[in-house]
């Protein structure tokens, strides 16, 4: 579902966003700090902070569903994933590496648009919850043409 | 104790991008990013709908939502669970909001595409402090330098400077450089210019101007254009802060045009003051009764210089130059009593240049050696002056002639005289600082030249 092209861009450190809801559908949602492309692009897993959680991880176990927005704050740049949870589990040290790379790049994009390193620095980020999920569709959300298209569809409108 | 929505304040400006999560009738959640939310009141807030999307369409079938706001001061992060109540698509909440979004398109070429379709408004069912949402400051890394208190007896303090200024004002002159030095040296709004509308009413042009320089003075604007354009139209206050990378890229682009040293290619368009990197700008109108007085254009580098304070201060500040700017139109005329023999004039001497102005009949337009001058009236009455005195003429003028002359065609009532007066000799001071307008007393100026000058009239350029 992913290519490794898409792939390279959802694990730059640009900005992520989850958003999920519970079983009434009042939706909630928080910044994710770290994302991982799993097995041949089927699967992610993305990284909640556990300092803000607000009711998003217990909606993610009470109905698994699951969606996943990356902008890329100098040009807008964004995609959406929707998908199903399959695990929820406490991220280890492995994936803490992954987290402070993510963070330092995320740094990176924002002092881009102004807001400075040691600013983002400040965001909390660990410990977190590590939450894979399967990738059901994937939206293209750049704001103008085609915003709001699935990726393929995006893809081929734009060829043409 | 309970947080208030309106204790929120620079959360609204939209400087970091807010999160909204939403969700459709069939369990799908959605998340994304939202560029500004307006404060309504301590119970709501409104989102634009600018294009139909997927949050639009969950929160048709399912009225709940959350956003996430940053402030970007603190940043500090608020949890806001919203319940979609209905859309506007006039009154005054619809058009604050219309306004910021046309400004930015006007500013980016795209008027009439990108526009706001309804503010939508939501209640605010509960508001909460996200608590660990930042890590404990740094003592070292995080320590901030101490700020001098700026009390409000300070700030009293200099609004009363500035009121007195203008108030002691001799001159329009006085009453415009007078408050923009003051507004810099006093309260630090070193970007600042005033602009009064032209002849025809649907143009501002520049006469003063503060932290650009020399240039810029006769820039002009018509009324609706960006910022300063649309506070002439709709006589209401515009702030915007944090407009993105597409205004700083025009901007960019003419600082560079200026300085390649191809302004004359520009020819009798001069550039608008303004900062290439501005984050931030606040344009008042400046009105006496009915009538629109001018703009007063305030920019910075600091995407949260502007808040309410500045808005409500800078507006007292606009009021009195309104004032300052109508007593000076009432009372610009010589005393009667005061009328002594024309002074003679001055002993000639060596002429050191010769200066070529050439009038354009079309458009009223005056060049000085080949470079855009002047123009309209104030153009046509630096050339009835230059034939005059070319003529044989006596050297000083009084507001009073110029009025009379039908060639000028200067409206009966409030004809901006002094303004026109201030951009000649400012223009000229730029351009061509050999021929000089010189205040002699109230109501009565001399034209002062240093060199030959050779006039000439064409149909059109």
């Amino acid at each position: 579902m992913i290519s490794p092209e898409l792939a390279e861009f959802l694990e730059s450190g640009v900005s992520t966003l989850v958003g999920t809801r519970d079983a009434s559908l009042r939706p909630d949602g928080m910044r994710a700090i770290g994302f991982r492309v799993e097995r041949d692009g089927s699967q992610a897993t993305v990284f909640l902070p556990a300092g803000t959680l607000g009711s998003n991880l217990a909606n993610l176990r009470d109905n698994g569903r699951i969606a996943v927005c990356f902008s890329r704050p100098i040009d807008h740049r964004s995609m959406q994933l929707k998908g199903r949870v399959l695990a929820i589990t406490e991220a280890n040290e492995a994936d803490r590496a992954q987290v402070d790379r993510f963070r330092a790049a995320y740094a990176q994009h924002l002092a881009f648009v102004g807001i400075p390193v040691r600013v983002t620095e400040r965001m909390a980020h660990w410990p977190c919850w590590a939450v894979r999920f399967e990738v059901e569709s994937i939206f293209v959300q750049t704001p103008g043409p085609g915003a709001g298209q699935p990726l393929a569809r995006a893809a081929s409108d734009g060829a043409r | 104790m309970k947080p208030r929505l309106e204790d929120l304040g620079p959360c609204f400006q939209g400087v970091i991008p807010a999160l909204i999560a939403t969700c459709g009738g069939d369990g799908e959640p959605n998340v994304t990013y939202l560029s500004q939310v307006y404060l309504v009141d301590s119970r709501h807030v409104a989102l634009s709908f600018q294009f139909f999307n997927k949050t639009k369409r969950n929160v048709d079938e399912n009225p709940f939502a959350t956003v996430i706001l940053l402030n970007p001061l603190t940043l500090e992060s608020w949890r806001l669970q919203l319940r979609y109540v209905h859309s506007e698509k006039e009154g005054p909440l619809f058009d604050t909001m219309a306004t910021r979004i046309q400004v930015i398109a006007s500013h980016t070429g795209m008027a009439g595409v990108f526009k706001l379709l309804s503010a939508d408004v939501y209640e605010v069912l509960s508001l909460e402090l996200m608590e660990g949402f930042l890590d404990p400051p740094d003592p070292v890394l995080d320590a901030e330098p101490p700020k001098v208190p700026a009390g409000p007896l300070t700030e009293l303090r200099g609004l009363q400077t500035i009121s007195e200024r203008i108030a002691r004002a001799r001159n329009l002159d006085e009453v415009l450089n007078g408050t923009l030095t003051a507004l810099d040296e006093l309260f630090s709004f070193s970007n600042t210019m005033v602009l009064v509308p032209d002849e025809s009413q649907r143009r501002l042009v520049t006469i003063a101007s503060r932290g650009y320089g020399a240039t810029g003075i006769g820039a002009e604007v018509a009324f609706g254009d960006g910022i300063i354009g649309m506070v002439a139209e709709r006589r209401r206050m515009i702030r915007v802060a944090g407009f993105g990378t597409e205004l700083r890229y025009g901007r960019a682009i003419r600082s560079r045009v200026v300085e390649c040293g191809e302004q004359a290619r520009l020819t009798s368009e001069i550039p608008l003051p303004g900062l290439a990197d501005a984050q931030a700008q606040l344009a008042l109108p400046m009105l006496a009764g009915e009538d629109l007085v001018g703009v007063l254009a305030v920019e910075s580098r600091d995407p949260l210089c502007f808040d309410e304070w500045d808005e409500a201060f800078l507006q007292i500040v606009a009021n009195q130059i309104a004032m300052g700017i109508e007593r000076m139109q009432a009372n610009d005329e010589e005393p009667e009593l005061d009328v002594a023999g024309a002074t003679p004039p001055p002993p000639v001497a060596p002429a050191r240049a010769v200066r070529r102005f050439v009038f354009y009949e079309n458009d009223d337009c005056v060049f000085v050696d080949g470079e855009y001058l002047v123009r309209n009236v104030p153009g046509k009455i630096l050339w009835k002056l230059l034939k005059q005195l070319r003529a044989g003429g006596p050297c000083e003028f009084t507001n009073r002639e110029l009025r009379l002359d039908p060639w000028l065609g200067l409206p009966p009532i409030k004809d901006n005289l002094e303004s026109r007066l201030i951009l000649l000799r400012k223009r000229l001071a730029e351009k061509c600082p050999d021929v000089r307008l010189v205040p002699v007393r109230r109501g009565r100026f001399a034209l002062e030249i240093d060199c030959d000058i050779e006039l000439v009239e064409r149909a059109s350029g």
